[in-house]
């Protein structure tokens, strides 16, 4: 079961459009996996339409309307539903379906050693880097240091560490001051996002960097 | 295509309010239904003089969420450009029995402004708005789950704290037990009007509760 959420202030940001790529997709990954935060995002997606929509008095726009009306129904064009096709991903020799929030992601060349294996993922945001972490059975997570935030988001098998076990959706973010070393037993697809700089943007600072605390 | 108009034009604009006499919650409920049947007619026949009234009711809320948000009035412009396209472009992915379409124009209008910002901040055209927030939803959305035993008091000792269109369909749904089917029928509203008024009702219950009980 997944016990790991992102934080309301994450929900509230990402319903927002406020959160760079890559956190966007890996809150979207996690809400196709947990129908809990699904319907808290659906409500917070009325909150914000009624407030913009419904509650907020606007000014009348002034300008003369008529011709971007003009100029956008000069077209009967349509644009077609994406695909909430899932695509499949084989690394190693295993097999894996991805969410369809990475169905238009384009990702790197495949490269690692012993029982890892990684690729880069183009939602590159200034220093935000993401990524898929393939992580063989019996194998355990690199340890590593960084000044910024980490998310770990599994999308297939588990992984445990001293703290409990993970699994499929589990939804993990940490700051650079904690330390982990997870072990899989039976091998797990990740989607991490890593940032090596303490220098975020105001906003995000404070959402994903309080106090230097445990951040789920 | 006649247009219908009653009570959507920005009132405020010419200085009458066309449906003075009517409640709140009617206005509400005219406003989905009429906005429904608008964006089915954009989809269906592109009429253009639905898509008219869809640009006038949501035009300046979206310039203005725009500006109050980036606070850039050539950027303002772009996002009601990029908005109103879209809802032209992508009417045939709403369905008025899952969603409010003052809800869908939401989720069009927050994607428009995700890749636009994205193409002027980091130079990329990926458009991955619409994967990270579907427009058209697989399957419903769950309605929450506030509606056990244990809730069902403190439910009722806050449905007060609701405007009334929210009230309604609360106490339909969970103290007449009606279905949302039957909602729709009886409050003459889209069936995802009701599905929307639930959730956005459930949102404002726990946010009341817990406010409550901290
Ligand atoms: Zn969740």
């Amino acid at each position: 079961m997944i016990k790991h959420h992102p934080s309301h202030d994450l929900l509230v940001a990402y319903t927002q459009g406020e959160l760079p790529a890559a956190l966007a997709a890996g809150i979207a990954m996690h809400r196709e996996l947990c129908p809990a935060c699904q319907a808290d995002i659906a409500q917070l997606n009325e909150v914000h339409a009624e407030q913009h929509f419904e509650l907020a008095e606007a000014e009348p726009i002034g300008l003369d309307m008529s011709a971007m009306i003009d100029a956008i129904t000069s077209s009967d064009a349509i644009d077609v539903a994406n695909s909430y096709q899932h695509k499949t991903l084989t690394v190693n020799g295993v097999s894996y379906q991805l969410p369809a929030a990475l169905n238009n992601v384009a990702a790197g060349k495949w490269s690692g050693i012993g029982g890892i294996a990684r690729s880069r993922l183009s939602l590159d945001d200034g220093d935000i880097r993401a990524s898929l972490l393939q992580i063989l059975p019996n194998n355990s997570v690199p340890e590593h240091t960084h000044n910024g935030f980490e998310l770990t988001l599994i999308l297939d098998g588990s992984f445990h560490d001293d703290m409990g076990s993970y699994v499929a959706g589990d939804f993990i973010m940490l700051n650079g001051e904690h330390h982990h070393s997870p072990v899989t037993d039976e091998g797990c697809l990740c989607y991490t996002v890593l940032n090596n700089s303490m220098h975020f943007n105001k906003g995000l600072n404070k959402l994903l960097n309080p106090i230097g605390k445990l951040i789920y | 295509m006649q247009a219908h108009s009653i009570g959507l034009l920005p009132s405020n604009a010419i200085g009458i309010k066309p449906i003075a006499m009517k409640t709140e919650t009617e206005k509400t409920e005219t406003e989905h239904q009429q906005l429904a049947r608008w964006l089915s007619d954009v989809a269906g026949s592109r009429s253009k003089a639905a898509f008219t009234e869809l640009f006038k009711f949501f035009a300046p809320k979206i310039r203005q969420f725009a500006i109050s948000k980036f606070g850039n009035e050539a950027l303002a412009h772009e996002i009601v450009q990029e908005t109103m396209t879209n809802v032209w472009r992508k009417a045939h992915l709403y369905n008025q029995d899952k969603g409010a379409p003052t809800t869908w124009v939401f989720t069009v209008m927050r994607n428009a402004a995700f890749d636009l910002l994205r193409k002027i901040n980091n130079s990329k055209e990926d458009c991955l708005s619409d994967d990270f927030w579907p427009l058209m939803e697989a399957d419903d959305d769950p309605v929450a789950d506030l509606a056990e035993d244990k809730n069902r008091t403190l439910i009722n000792e806050h449905l007060q704290e609701l405007p009334e269109a929210q009230k309604e369909v609360v106490q339909g749904f969970y103290f007449q037990e009606l279905t949302h089917e039957q909602l729709a029928e009886q409050l003459n509203i889209p069936l995802g009007t009701v599905k929307s008024r639930l959730r956005l009702a459930l949102a404002k219950l726990k946010q009341n509760i817990g406010d409550n009980h901290d």
